[in-house]
This record gives C-alpha cells, structure tokens and sequence, in this order.
C-alpha cells in the first residue's frame, strides 16, 4: 500500500499547506469547538447562516494533521450555498465516505482512502462533526 | 475469599484474603518470572550499553537532517528520541513512518502542560529497545526523509 496515494494525496497535501476559509469569522451565526482529546486536535468551525437558513460562509481555525486540516477546509468548500439539512446530509454521506462506502462526492473523494487507516478516519472527520453538533444547535463535539 | 456462606449470614476472611476470591493469575505469575529470568540473563548492563547506544547513533542521525528538531536532550535520559519536524504534524510524521515498517509514538504522550511549555501540539517519539539493531538507525533516517518527500 503506498501511503502517497492512499491517504496524503496532493489535494490534501495542498490544503495543508495553504488551507483554504482558514481563520476566525466574527459575524459568525454558529460556531463548534471540535477537539480530539487524545491527539491533541483541535478546531473551531464557523458558519454565517442568513434567514433563510442558507450557509452564506464557513470558516476554521485550530490546529491538528495534514488530514484533519484538508478536511475541515475543504469541509468550508462545500458548504457554501447549501442549506442546514443540506449540510446534514453531507455530513452524513462524507462519514460514509471515510468509513469505507462508496459514496461519489466529487472533490471530497481524496478523503476514499482513509478508512485503511483506522487511526486517521477521527481526523477526517473532526471538523465535519463539528459542523454537524452546531447545525443540529450543540457546540462541541468530541471524536473520543 | 469467604469463611462460610450460609442462608442467615456471610461471613468474609480478614484481608487480604477476602479481596482475592477466584483463581489467582497462575499463568501471569509464572510468565512474569520467566520475564525476569530472561531479562536477567541478558543484564542490565547489556541492556543499557545497548539502548544508549542506539540513542547516541540515532540522536547524531537525525541531528544532521534540515528540519528535524529534538525535544529533550538531557544527558541522562533513557533511550527514547522525542522530535518535530518543521511545518509537519506528528501524526502524519507516525502514518507514514508506520508505512515505512518504522513503529513510533506521536501525539501529547499524556504531557499536555509540557506540550504547552515548548508551545508544541505534538511530537513524535521513537523508543530503542533490547530488540533493535544499528540498522533502526538507517530505517528511521528514511522514513524521516520520506516524510519530508511526500508533506513538503
């Protein structure tokens, strides 16, 4: 197994390096505290969400490993535009995604390969729980 | 451990009998001697020749390579290597070591105050032991080589 193309694939690697929605949003309308207790991983994530009940923005700050920094970034991509039952969903579908199941989810399909690292699926889905805890109106959330 | 049971009372041994009912670990005690024994024959002074061996080659290693940086070099110490790498997350650093065939520790080690006194998250942690050999020393270089070739 070649760890380059199974879990740190460049797409990953890109975000880590220059993560994308990386920073404190302060008109946010939600936000979670996502913390791995026992790695250490730890990130805020943040949505600015209008009436409508539409994502206008997503952001994170925090700190933890290239995969649970790729994902929360690439977490923020996709919630743009997408409504808070839509953001459910793919919460949902993208813990499918690392868990093994296929489940076609364009961009995020980098993130295919984690479940051969069981130790790493926690990572991948740090922030995403997160989100899930604030848009069903908790705010932390905790992989352990 | 009881005395005796009967329908109107119970009544318990004196400690520290009464907290050891139930077969005792027979098994754990005889392999624990064997531990000894085995450990014993091999000597501490082995043991330690070796594993400060292997701390002194591994230590001068990495030492040598562009952004490696070691944490913790008392001069005692036992023969454990604690180390970050620049821009690097000690859990990628241990994914891709273990991918390498090379088993570390990375994370806080149960040492959250002292991850916050160096202002680190995390580091990565290689331990040598009675069962390695010199050529951990080389295999460890590699992987550190091949982290760096894949994250940056």
């Amino acid at each position: 197994m070649n760890i380059s193309d199974e879990l740190y694939q460049q797409t990953i690697l890109e975000y880590n390096r220059s993560p994308r929605n990386f920073g404190k949003m302060e008109h946010a309308t939600h936000a979670a505290h996502g913390l791995n207790p026992l790695c250490g991983d730890d990130y805020w994530v943040y949505l600015n969400v209008d009436d409508s009940g539409v994502i206008q923005e997503a952001s994170f700050d925090g700190h933890g490993c290239a995969i649970s920094k790729a994902s929360a970034s690439m977490m923020t991509m996709e919630l743009k535009g997408k409504t808070l039952d839509e953001a459910r969903r793919l919460f949902h579908d993208f813990h499918d995604l690392a868990s093994g199941k296929e489940h076609p989810l364009g961009k995020l399909n980098v993130f295919s390969g984690v479940w051969k690292f069981p130790e790493r699926v926690k990572c991948a889905l740090l922030a995403w729980r997160a989100m899930e805890s604030t848009v069903s109106g908790r705010e932390t959330a905790s992989t352990e | 451990m009881i005395l005796s049971v009967s329908f109107e009372e119970i009544c318990y041994n004196c400690p520290p009998y009464r907290f050891e009912a139930g077969t005792p670990n027979i098994a754990g005690a005889i392999g624990l001697g064997r531990a000894i024994e085995y450990v014993n024959a091999i000597g501490f002074d082995w043991i330690q020749q070796h594993e400060q061996m292997l701390l002194r080659e591994a230590t001068s290693a990495l030492e040598k390579i562009d952004g490696v940086r070691i944490i913790g070099t008392a001069e005692k110490k036992v023969a454990v290597i604690s180390f970050v790498m620049d821009e690097i997350h000690p859990h990628d650093i241990g994914s891709i070591f273990d991918s390498c065939g090379v088993a570390i520790r990375a994370g806080h080690h149960c040492a959250q105050p002292l991850m916050t006194r160096f202002g680190l998250p995390a580091t990565a942690r290689a331990a040598f032991s009675i069962y390695n050999t010199r050529d951990v020393v080389a295999r460890l270089v590699a992987a550190v080589h091949k982290v760096q070739e894949i994250m940056l």
